[in-house]
């Protein structure tokens, strides 16, 4: 699941990427637009106009409640957050980022693109002169600053708030898409696994580079890779022994996991004393932590896998360690 | 000794003919008795479980569907190992169908797994795993095996679809054969 906040400079073709990311999700847009027609209830047309033009008026009361449309605004897209469960989710606009700034799942998008191609992108789709265009995106660029910094008192471009500034400058839709879905899903998993760790109290090492201690490991990533299994490495350690104060005594940090087959796998190429340890180390997670699989690859397994590889690897279609 | 067996130099009977028969029947009957109602495809895995899945299909008394899927280590220019992609993809619509696929034999796991993670992207209603030989010491990934005829340890096998550099598949059993390096 995904919750994708986009926010974008008018004439960045932020909306185009918004639409075409929910196409490829299969879900919708949450816009200003899907606000209006589904947030306030009925609205008349003149004040449907007044909130279309002025982020003051979302300061104001609702006909007959203490809440004012800003408060309805806020209330009802967090609600939606919240029930979206396993459904992707993408709040074009609306200062998304800032609403949203504390929901661990979210990923915060801004789009950008240079003065030039956003004058001729307005110039294009109105079919004005690029003069024109630039009073257009004048206006267009105080009124979205207005409206967030009115309804939520934040600089919307400030670029701390984003995780992902994406410039169309040089980059299609296609493949603004292409990279918000590939960052979404990556980052999907990494949440997952960072609420286990507060679940289960152990702890996160996701934002570490991969570092292979050694040869084995890179060989075995370098497997997993063939097989395009994903694979996250060291993405988190478990204790599994405390002393009478608490402090953590024994801990063990599985060299990967893949996220697909929920599983932990821990390489070992050291001599039997040691894997003894292993084992035992392995043995308390599972009684530790039920329900997380865990196994050892041990010396001989690897071995035997990169012997079966290496016979039965190349360019024939026998490529296969399972014969 | 046949020439097969001479060329293979088989050390000795591990299934004969007449066990992977009496096998093959039993799992044809449980996953007849498993699916009875439903719409079922089998896709068996290129090359190896040919003779697995021509047996076992003919085992199975239901309306089922039949199909192959094959795979091939491609160079790639990023890696020294290559990339593992599909060579043969399947012909049949297998959205919201149940999906029984067919090997020959599952050690670590890690084929099957990159060939259930491409199946999955084609949406089935559920996908299991019927292997004719099974080594669960070795098996690494969690994959859904419901079904599978023998288990089997470390061991070189021939014959019943496995081979060694594309000999031996034709054997009508299965044999152990020297370690190859």
């Amino acid at each position: 699941m995904a919750i994708i906040t986009i926010s974008r400079q008018n004439g960045s073709l932020g909306d185009e990427i918004a639409d075409a990311l929910a196409s490829k999700l299969g879900t919708v847009v949450i816009s200003r637009k899907y606000a209006l027609e589904n947030f306030f209830g009925e609205i008349n047309p003149g004040t449907l106009d007044r909130l279309n033009e002025s982020a003051k008026f979302f300061e104001t009361t609702l006909p007959g409640s203490k809440r004012t449309y800003a408060d309805i605004l806020v209330e009802k897209i967090r609600t939606l957050v919240s029930a979206s469960k396993d459904r992707d989710l993408i709040i074009l606009g609306m200062g998304g980022s800032v609403l949203l700034d504390s929901f661990p799942g979210a990923l915060h998008i801004r789009v950008t693109a240079s003065e030039t191609t956003r004058l001729n992108t307005i110039a294009r789709k109105y079919r004005i002169t690029t003069d024109e265009a630039a009073e257009v995106l004048n206006i267009a660029d105080r009124k979205h600053k207005k409206f967030v910094r009115t309804v939520y008192g934040k600089d919307i471009t400030s670029p701390e708030q984003f995780d992902l500034i994406l410039n169309t400058d040089r980059l299609s839709v296609d493949e603004c898409v292409d990279a918000i879905c590939e960052l979404a899903r990556k980052h999907d998993i990494r949440v997952k696994l960072s609420e286990s760790n507060i679940d289960k109290g152990t702890f996160d090492h996701q934002t570490r580079a991969t570092k292979f201690k050694n040869e084995t490991e890179e060989e075995f990533a370098r497997i997993l890779n063939m097989y395009n299994i994903e694979w996250l490495y060291e993405p988190k350690t478990f204790p599994v022994e405390w002393d009478a104060e608490g402090n953590v005594t024994m801990a063990i940090s599985p060299d990967f996991f893949l996220p697909k087959f929920n599983l932990y796998l821990e390489l070992t190429t050291m001599d039997q004393r040691y894997v003894t340890k292993k084992n035992k180390k392995m043995r308390l997670v599972q009684e530790l932590y039920p329900g997380t699989n865990i196994r050892i690859v041990y010396k001989k397994d690897f071995n035997e896998l990169v012997d079966r590889l290496k016979l039965f690897g190349g360019l024939n279609d026998n490529t296969r360690e399972d014969n | 000794m046949s020439n097969l067996e001479e060329t293979l130099k088989t050390e000795r009977v591990v299934y004969s003919e007449e066990t992977i028969k009496a096998r093959v029947a039993e799992l044809g009957k449980q996953i007849t008795e498993d699916y009875a109602g439903k719409e079922l495809v089998v896709i068996g895995v290129i090359k190896g479980s040919l003779y697995f899945l021509s047996d076992l299909t003919r085992a199975i008394d239901l309306p089922v569907k039949v199909d192959m899927i094959g795979f091939s280590n491609i160079p790639d220019t990023t890696s020294k190992t290559g990339i593992v992609r599909i060579t043969k993809d399947i012909d049949i619509d297998i959205t919201d169908k149940h999906v029984l696929v067919v090997e020959d034999v599952i050690r670590t796991g890690l084929t099957t797994a990159y060939i259930i993670q491409n199946l999955e992207m084609k949406k089935p209603a559920d996908i299991t795993l019927c292997s004719m030989l099974l080594n669960p010491d070795r098996l690494l990934m969690t994959i859904p095996v419901k079904y599978f005829g023998f288990e089997i340890n470390d061991q070189w096998l021939a014959g019943y679809g496995l081979d060694h550099d594309e000999i031996g598949r034709n054997l009508p059993y299965i044999a152990q054969i020297p370690k190859r390096k």
